[in-house]
């Protein structure tokens, strides 16, 4: 009698300790799917030339590819450019300019030829003027310091 | 389950959860006429320039009527506009550029004196305690005390495998 129960309770556990095992793979398998360069800059392409992006999401999306650990490729850097000329919103492309060069990091004197290299005819074709252009690259007004105002 | 069983109480909980969302009615009145326009850092209408978070929720300058104009002027090509005006608009939109907020500022001169300047005084507090306050060292603090204290702990074989004791030999009575 014992035995029985025994080895009843034993196949019950294995099972389920099988069960949850199989679980978890597939689990690991569905976090497992890596996303390739290509296919990442293809979808934030995709998001930014969306018909009838509103400024929210720009910003959202922009805010977001500043925030990762990454250099936004030239294609997604002409995507944002246009979604900003969509919505009507030159500042908007300034910053996002800037805020690309920005995440050039130190690599500044080689990366950010290549990109301005990159997306020049983008820039001319909507009338973006550079960073250097606007005279952006320096520092051009002090802060009034609140104590003053 | 209801965490608010009454239905008025339910009703105050929306009400505040619905005013508070934005940060309640201080950080409108900020906002005054200015644009919000997105997202921001945490969905509340404050402007703040940083790297991390370059697109505040909303535009920097209140709205103007030379400000309107301009903006009318931008829903046309780009290129009729000057230099002058699209600074201006990226004003409206943004305090300061990149290089500005990233500007290396002066500023740490007055951090490390205010930090020196707590240092000197905590120094201070503790030599005029030490002059005034305290009374003299008790008498264990001798230094015939001290020996006699040491004696004692070697004699009692205090600590013998890592501690003092290990330290002594006690065939030949000196210090290994």
């Amino acid at each position: 009698m014992l035995s029985i129960t025994a080895r009843n309770l034993a196949s019950a556990l294995r099972s389920s300790l099988v069960g949850t095992s199989s679980r978890v793979a597939a689990v690991r398998c569905l976090h497992g799917t890596e996303e390739s360069a290509e296919e990442f800059d293809k979808r934030y392409e995709k998001y930014f030339s969306r018909e009838g992006i509103d400024g929210w999401e720009i910003r959202k999306g922009m805010n977001d590819l500043l925030g990762m650990d990454l250099v936004p490729s030239p294609k997604i850097i002409e995507a944002g450019l246009r979604a900003s000329r969509r919505v009507n919103d030159i500042a908007l492309a300034i910053r996002w300019l800037e805020g690309c060069k920005d995440k050039c990091g130190d690599q500044k004197a080689t990366l950010y030829p290549y990109l301005l290299e990159k997306i020049t005819p983008t820039l001319q074709e909507l009338g973006i003027p550079t960073i250097e252009e606007l005279g952006y690259d320096k520092p051009e007004l002090a802060l009034k310091s609140v104590y003053d105002a | 389950m209801n965490l608010f069983p009454c239905l008025k109480l339910r009703k105050l909980y929306q009400m505040t959860r619905r005013r508070f969302a934005s940060g309640g009615d201080s950080i409108r009145l900020m906002v005054a006429d200015r644009e919000v326009v997105g997202h921001g850092i945490n969905g509340r209408p404050i402007y703040f320039d940083s790297p991390d978070c370059p697109f505040p929720a909303i535009r920097y300058q209140e709205v103007n009527s030379k400000l309107c104009a301009l903006r009318e002027k931008e829903l046309d090509d780009w290129k009729n506009l000057s230099l002058d005006e699209k600074k201006q608009l990226y004003r409206h939109s943004f305090c300061q550029t990149y290089a500005e907020f990233q500007h290396f500022t002066p500023e740490w001169k007055i951090c490390l004196a205010v930090a020196l300047w707590l240092v000197s005084v905590g120094i201070a507090i503790s030599i005029s305690m030490k002059t005034m306050l305290y009374g003299k060292l008790p008498q264990t603090f001798d230094d015939e005390r001290q020996s006699a204290q040491l004696r004692r702990i070697i004699q009692l074989q205090m600590n013998p495998i890592t501690g003092l004791s290990s330290k002594w030999c006690y065939q030949e009575n000196k210090w290994k």
